[in-house]
């Protein structure tokens, strides 16, 4: 069936200032387009200050601004049943308070402190039912014990009574998401939803995510910097290096054949099971402060394949498509002299959750 | 639109049949339940609580307490109830409430915001009411009754704890050679003022105003301070530079001079002194709760419920402000003594009410009057400030314990 991309993003460039509140900006974000289709699951990887958050919370306007600003771009929201895609960047608080919640849901990272610690968390999902469906109050309680069934909680009418510091840190997101997906939402941004948890409860709430993707149809934003993460979940996968997307493909060829050398320094840096190592590889250095950026490529300062090329410390590169249905941004990557200046669009998806993730690194 | 049924495939199946009672037995409670067990539970609240419940009695069944109007009086053959007669709508709405409050409180399953919007709905329709249908007669002889005694017309009658109302003024009664104020006696156990009124009476008829002036006071300084500091926290950038203006604009305005200038150019008015205690003292609580709510603005709860589409009315004020009321809450009990020593100073300066009983006014007068110092007017309302502003600081302290994570794990 033809396919249009559930969400779009069109060179999304959001600054904060560098220091003071007039003084010269920090662009956390960069030019970034990418685009997610319905049921897709698309994996932003990236270390820590790469703007993967930032592009996700722009999707939602829930930068703050001030201090933020967004500069540029268009984030073109398309449900099924919309007749024409929304610019969500140009829409207002009050269009924003229907999208959140009701068609783009959230989940944080700290499922520690996401849930009011005032409120048994049935009286937090029932709020949010409420705002977004047209049901009465026994049919809302209806829906919270449904998604906390859904997000496999024991008990869950006696749970709805129970205020967040009883519950364990598991728990807790499974209840972030039955309270995310308790209305429905086309599209689930989830923002590294198992980095605070232990590793049990992580491959637990990813498998719960996996199912609940295929009963409800919905497509994910899945933030993560745990390759292990994305090669089971993903289908598509962007890596991020200061603010912008630095290589963009299915997860078959971003893991088959990295193109930039961000990305083959991420999976040397991955514990493989079964082979022994010394000691890690590392990626020398960290990512640079977004107030002074490097001129030229982002990451030359610390790229371990190509010293001392001029073009590389003055120009910064553009991501072309090198190969169909794969980008990247790198002067040295096979064929980038000759790539396509195409904005990233991949379709793809896996046919069936969990198939076959091989770990086939460089 | 929700036409993808959400629970077709139950992931983890229920278990049939009963489950076994074994999981959870403790009532789950909030943390600000937690807090108020806390601080109820610890032993100086408990001495601060007993004071209050006190000065509440005294407020609420004063007309019972103290009054001139006898419960009973069979006069010249007829039975009457001069007492029931003579109950003002403050004092029917009071009575009212007070039971409400206790029928509420023995209601389990009710939450405890319910009660309170009872409560309130009650006291409101009470007052309503009340106004219209209870009219007490306007002029109330009070020496009646003394004479009646006296021409031998009572047959029988039920007095009052303290047979004198706080305006029975027997300065007029024929008192040769012992002139007001009398020391402690047999009849007045504190004595009596300069007009001869009872102090006994008027000090528990003066326990509503004492009450009233804090609560209505600082309820009005906390809504406007929470208010204002919660839209500071919340907003920063240039609110949060106005509001900082304002409130350095407010806390550099002297109390006790702005009240004796109102009172003196707008007359002696309970009311008048309540909205400028309230209005001077707001600026405390601005500055918690924009700290608060400073706090709370980087909470991920906060950025999840902004994430869930909630409107600004219920993030601000149903997700941050339980959150950060504690440190609040604390302070109010403070701000309720501070009132009330700001009440008791200007009746003591002579600028207090007029004809309404108040401790301020009798301590005014043990000076006052006719040179000398009459220590009975000086101790009994003197201990009763004391004691009172004591009660709400020990509250206030324990309070403060109660969420002082550093103190949590302190024996006691």
């Amino acid at each position: 069936m033809p396919q249009q991309p559930l969400l779009k993003i069109e060179d999304l460039t959001v600054s904060f200032p560098a220091d003071r509140a007039a003084g010269p900006r920090a662009f956390a974000v960069q030019k970034v387009n990418l685009s997610i289709y319905p049921q897709q699951t698309l994996a932003l990887v990236g270390e820590s200050g790469c703007g993967k958050s930032v592009t996700a919370l722009s999707i939602l306007q829930l930068v703050a601004t001030p201090p933020g600003r967004y500069e540029a771009g268009r984030i073109w929201w398309n449900p099924p049943n919309a007749d024409t895609p929304r610019n969500l960047l140009a829409l207002s608080e009050k269009q924003m308070c229907q999208v959140r919640g009701g068609q783009i849901a959230m989940v944080f990272q700290e499922p520690m402190t996401s849930l009011n610690p005032v409120y048994t968390i049935g009286e937090q999902i029932i709020e949010a039912v409420l705002l977004h469906q047209q049901v009465d109050r026994r049919r809302a309680v209806q829906i919270a014990v449904e998604a906390l069934t859904d997000v496999g909680i024991a008990e869950p009418a006696s749970r709805l009574s129970e205020y967040p510091h009883r519950l364990s840190g598991g728990m807790r997101q499974r209840v972030m998401i039955a309270m995310a997906l308790a209305c429905q939402p086309r599209l689930l941004l989830a923002d590294e939803p198992t980095t605070a948890l232990d590793v049990t409860i992580q491959a637990q709430i990813l498998e719960l995510l996996r199912d609940l993707q295929d009963r409800r149809r919905m497509a994910i934003l899945l933030i993560t910097h745990d390759l292990g993460v994305v090669a089971e979940n993903a289908d598509v996968v962007a890596v991020m290096y200061a603010g912008r997307i630095v290589e963009y493909g299915p997860v078959h060829a971003v893991f088959r054949n990295p193109l930039h050398p961000y990305t083959r320094g991420l999976f040397a840096s991955m514990p493989l099971l079964g082979k022994r190592h010394g000691r890690l590889a590392t990626i020398p250095g960290n990512v640079p402060n977004p107030a002074d950026f490097p001129p030229g490529c982002p990451f030359h300062p610390r790229c371990p394949d190509v010293r001392g090329d001029p073009q590389c410390s003055t120009t910064d590169p553009p991501l072309l498509e090198v190969e169909p249905q794969h980008w990247v941004a790198c002067w040295h990557a096979p064929n980038h002299t000759h790539g396509q200046p195409a904005p990233p669009d991949v379709s793809y998806r896996r046919p069936s959750p969990a198939s076959t993730a091989n770990h086939a690194t460089a | 639109m929700s036409n993808v049924t959400s629970s077709s495939i139950p992931l983890t199946p229920q278990p049939a049949g009963p489950v076994a009672p074994t999981v959870r037995r403790t009532q789950p409670r909030s943390w600000l339940a937690r807090v108020v067990l806390d601080t109820v539970g610890r032993a100086g609240a408990k001495v601060g609580l007993v004071w209050i419940a006190t000065i509440t009695f005294c407020a609420v069944f004063a007309p019972m307490l103290a009054n001139s109007h006898p419960f009973l009086l069979k006069m010249d053959g007829r039975w009457s109830s001069p007492m029931l007669r003579h109950l003002t709508p403050t004092d029917v709405t009071l009575l009212v409430s007070f039971a409400a409050a206790l029928t509420l409180w023995a209601l389990k399953p009710l939450r405890f915001a319910h009660k309170a919007g009872a409560l309130l709905g009650v006291a409101t329709v009470t007052l309503g009411l009340s106004l219209l249908f209870v009219t007490p007669p306007k002029l109330a002889v009070l020496e009646q009754y003394r004479q009646a005694i006296e021409q031998g017309r009572v047959e029988w009658a039920v007095w009052a704890p303290v047979p004198y109302s706080p305006n029975d003024r027997q300065r007029d009664r024929f008192t040769p050679g012992r002139p007001h104020p009398w020391q402690p006696s047999r009849e007045h156990p504190l004595g009596t003022e300069r007009n001869g009124a009872d102090i006994l009476s008027r000090m528990i008829h003066a326990s509503r105003n004492a009450l009233a002036i804090g609560f209505i006071a600082e309820g009005l300084s906390l809504l406007i301070g929470v208010f204002i500091g919660g839209l500071m926290g919340y907003f920063a950038g240039p609110i949060d530079l106005f509001g900082m203006r304002l409130v350095e604009v407010f806390s550099s305005i002297p109390r006790i001079y702005l009240l004796l200038t109102f009172v003196a150019f707008f007359g002696r008015n309970l009311y008048l002194i309540m909205v400028i205690i309230g209005l001077t003292s707001w600026v405390g609580y601005a500055l918690f709760t924009r700290a608060e709510f400073l706090r709370l603005r980087q909470q991920d709860f906060v950025q999840a419920a902004i994430a869930c589409g909630l409107p600004l009315r219920s993030i601000l004020f149903r997700h941050m402000l339980p959150n950060g009321m504690a440190p609040v809450l604390v302070n109010v009990s403070f701000g309720v003594a501070s009132a009330i020593l700001a009440e008791s100073t200007l009746s003591f300066l002579g600028l207090g009410l007029v004809d309404e009983p108040s401790w301020g006014e009798l301590l005014n007068q043990a000076l006052s009057a006719g040179g000398g110092f009459h220590w009975w007017l000086a101790t009994f309302p003197g201990l009763a400030i004391f004691l009172t502003v004591c009660a709400y600081n020990l509250i206030g302290e324990s309070a403060r314990d109660a969420i002082d994570p550093h103190l949590k794990r302190a024996p006691v």
